[in-house]
């Protein structure tokens, strides 16, 4: 009953090894590498670009955070640019270049360049995998992977220009967010007709998560698109923007992530899901509360009262859907930690599922009235965002990729010092960047919160409520953007094949070594 | 296990829950607001509506920059913090404050002071009989021996030309690009804002629109939802 697709395939006991069992497992490796063969240039495609939007968002991530505590810098060297008699065409530049700017516009290149486009190549590929049907016309699935990419290079590059929406995460011009739309519709409707012929007949939990995500990402789209052209009385289209940006962190990036986690936790170490009631428990309490959390961002904003109550209400329900899922997560992993040491997919993912119960719980936290009251308006919401994107859903990302790339190219990775090295980097990296966003956060709510603290240095950029910010980006997005410089490298190595034979997986230290 | 057509009915269901309750609701019941409107006794026209449709230029200055990054336009009720203490407004705000905008600048992060009545001003008659409209007061800065009393239009170029010649350890971005660099003609023009002699800075279209914007500011007019809580300070001399 509970018998998932992968324990089918490697059953772990040897009683039952009869010669039949070898021949229907040779078998289903043939499909698989052919299913996997179909996905090559689609999914190669999501992740190149995406790496490419990872880079992008750490260089605006670096200029959008030094903007806020050195307001008037010019990144690089100014010495060469007065050698290169350029000086009169950079710093104009620079100028443009104000926090106002640079921080929707590195928003909008991880959200939809790096999280997006990740997520959409692991899903596609998951999808093909756990379906068990091969992709047909890899050319529609590529065809949607560059229309999207079009939009966000619109979106990113509109936005520098000094285009904005005025509405928070879904800032870019109308034309980029059309190019999305038609970009996600090749994509999605692909992921649907592959769902509608799947082979495999009980489907995995995963599969459930990736059909929700799919599914609701073109509604909330494409509603919030259809709201805000209309003229609707004034706080609405603030109600809508709120919405729409809970809907696309918990179920588009969020559901994307647990599907991710939820198809390699149990692969890597081989064993099913600790428990599948749980399992769909979590499920739908997420998919339903996840859609009702939104308006404690307008907690004492102009809008209806009720509003924010029943959204304080559905947080604390949260706790449903997070302690079950992160129950289901760690008693999987029981007794199993120790290949975290050896498998990089497995450290990554099982770190970004700890991100993602730390992001939750604290979404449950900071609902409460007398925590938002310190919260609320300060960079804590930034720390929270962090905590979604670049640590729970870009670790899982990072595992995933480190998981199916090999399985395209037709080699393993080249150097476990790479691996390392990038996960040393992203892990302290993002760890700083978020923990600085939330206690910077507090430490701003509490100077916020108290009426005479002008002397205290809300507004001043040396003051208590911003000393940290050198700090995140001198220490935070220096370690990050190097760990994915280092990523971006070895990943460009297995494009042109250059890695260790295809066979044995490239594991940060080999079993045995050390201890 | 779950078959396909109750995964995607269960799915569907999920958003149709979630689009009824934040977002259908709220519309039902915001969709009828009007402006608040007083007629006196007799009279054949309303003699106070509240807030009037305004052809608002330099809004969208505003919007581009992503000024509401960091500036809120919200001014919140006495028991969510202290906003009116610091002279950021008089009442809290309210959802017919924001009828007649496109996308209400609500913002999200307090990086910079709230600017929801930023061109907050009064009429105080002198002792010679004239009147005279004073800004009120702000606490931003407030020991600050460079920050003017009186914020006018002078007062926004000097800001987004250099916002620490106002405020000394201001985080605000400097606008530079707000600002054309002219030969200074027969006379130095009114609203220049730094000169070396013979070039002069002189604000351009863009920096006109946002100052009129952000001098247009005021959402201080009482309302019967949302009666006058702390009386207005003016600004020192």
């Amino acid at each position: 009953m509970n018998a998932t697709p992968e324990t089918t395939a490697a059953p772990v006991g040897g009683a039952s090894a009869a010669q039949g069992d070898v021949t229907r497992r040779d078998i289903e490796a043939v499909e698989r590498a052919l299913i996997d063969q179909s996905a090559r240039g689609p999914v190669l495609t999501f992740f190149t670009t995406a790496i490419f939007w990872l880079l992008v968002s750490v260089v605006l991530g670096y200029i959008a955070s030094k903007k806020l505590h050195s307001p008037d810098f010019i990144l690089g060297p100014e010495w060469l640019y007065k050698l290169l008699h350029i000086r009169s065409i950079v710093n104009p530049i620079f100028e443009h270049l104000t926090y106002g700017r640079v921080w929707p516009a590195y928003t909008t290149a991880m959200i939809y360049g790096w999280c997006s486009l990740a997520g959409m190549g692991v899903a596609t590929w998951l999808i093909g995998r756990l379906t068990r049907v091969s992709i047909k016309a890899p050319a529609v699935l590529q065809f949607g992977a560059w229309f999207w990419n079009a939009g966000v290079a619109v979106a990113v590059i509109t936005i520098l220009c000094g285009y904005n929406s005025g509405l928070e995460y879904f800032e870019m011009h109308r034309a980029a967010r059309l190019c999305l739309f038609i970009g996600y519709l090749f994509i999605g409707i692909w992921g649907l007709i592959l769902f509608r012929y799947r082979r495999q007949s009980t489907p995995f939990i995963s599969v459930w998560y990736l059909a929700a995500a799919f599914f609701l990402f073109p509604w909330f789209f494409g509603t919030t698109e259809v709201l805000s052209s209309m003229p609707l009385a004034g706080v609405m289209k603030n109600v809508v923007n709120a919405w729409y940006q809970n809907g696309l962190f918990n179920l588009w990036l969020g559901c994307i992530g647990l599907a991710t986690a939820y198809y390699l936790i149990p692969k890597v170490i081989n064993r099913p899901i600790y428990s599948y009631n749980l399992a769909s428990i979590g499920f739908w309490s997420w998919i339903f509360l996840g859609g009702l959390t939104a308006m404690t961002r307008l907690s004492g904003g102009p809008v209806p009262a009720y509003l924010v109550t029943l959204s304080i209400a559905a947080s604390i329900l949260m706790i449903i859907p997070i302690a079950t899922l992160t129950v289901n997560f760690v008693r999987t992993m029981k007794g199993h930690t120790g290949l975290m040491a050896s498998s990089p997919t497995l450290r990554f993912t099982f770190v970004g599922t700890i991100f993602f119960s730390i992001a939750a719980a604290l979404n449950v936290f900071s609902a409460l009235r007398s925590v938002d009251s310190y919260t609320h308006f300060t960079s804590w919401a930034h720390g929270q965002l962090h905590l979604v994107t670049m640590g729970f859903f870009s670790m899982v990302m990072f595992g995933a990729i480190y998981y199916i790339t090999p399985r395209l190219v037709g080699c393993e990775w080249l150097s476990r010092t790479f691996m390392k090295l990038h996960f040393f980097g992203t892990a302290y990296g993002a760890g700083t960047i978020i923990a600085l966003f939330l206690f910077g956060g507090l430490a701003t709510g509490f100077v916020l919160n108290e009426p005479t603290a002008d002397k205290m240095g809300f507004y001043n950029v040396d003051g208590i409520a911003n000393a940290y910010m050198p700090v995140k980006t001198y220490i935070g997005y220096v370690l990050f953007g190097g760990a994915q410089l280092i990523f971006a490298f070895h990943f460009l190595l297995m494009r042109l094949r250059i890695g260790q034979p295809a066979g044995e997986p490239t594991l940060l230290e080999t079993p045995g070594e050390g201890h | 296990m779950q078959k396909p057509s109750i995964l995607f009915t269960g799915i569907f269901g999920a958003f149709a829950v979630s689009l009824g309750a934040m977002v259908l609701i709220p519309h039902s019941q915001l969709a009828s607001l009007q402006p608040q409107v007083q007629w006196d006794e007799g009279a054949n026209s309303p003699s106070d509506v509240y807030p009037q449709k305004r052809s608002v230029v330099g809004r969208d200055v505003y919007v581009a920059e992503g000024c509401f990054y960091c500036h809120t336009q919200q001014v919140r009720d006495p028991q969510y913090g202290p906003d009116m203490e610091r002279g950021w407004g008089s009442r809290r705000t309210v959802a017919r404050d924001y009828l007649y905008e496109d996308v209400p600048l609500l913002g999200s992060q307090r990086l910079g002071p709230d600017l929801a009545n930023f061109g907050w001003t009064v009429k105080v008659t002198q002792k010679d009989g004239t009147e005279k409209t004073v800004s009120m007061w702000r606490d931003e800065h407030e020991d600050d021996p460079k920050k003017p009393a009186e914020r006018n239009e002078r007062w926004i170029y000097k800001h987004l030309f250099n916002p620490r010649a106002i405020f000394t350890d201001s985080k605000c971005p400097p606008y530079r690009f707000f600002f054309e660099k002219k030969e200074i003609g027969e006379k130095p023009s009114p609203n220049a804002v730094e000169t070396d002699g013979k070039f002069e800075y002189v604000p351009t279209h863009e920096a006109e629109r946002l100052a009129d914007y952000l001098l247009s500011l005021d959402r201080t007019h009482e309302l019967k939802e949302s009666p006058t809580v702390i009386k207005p300070k003016e600004a020192k001399k």
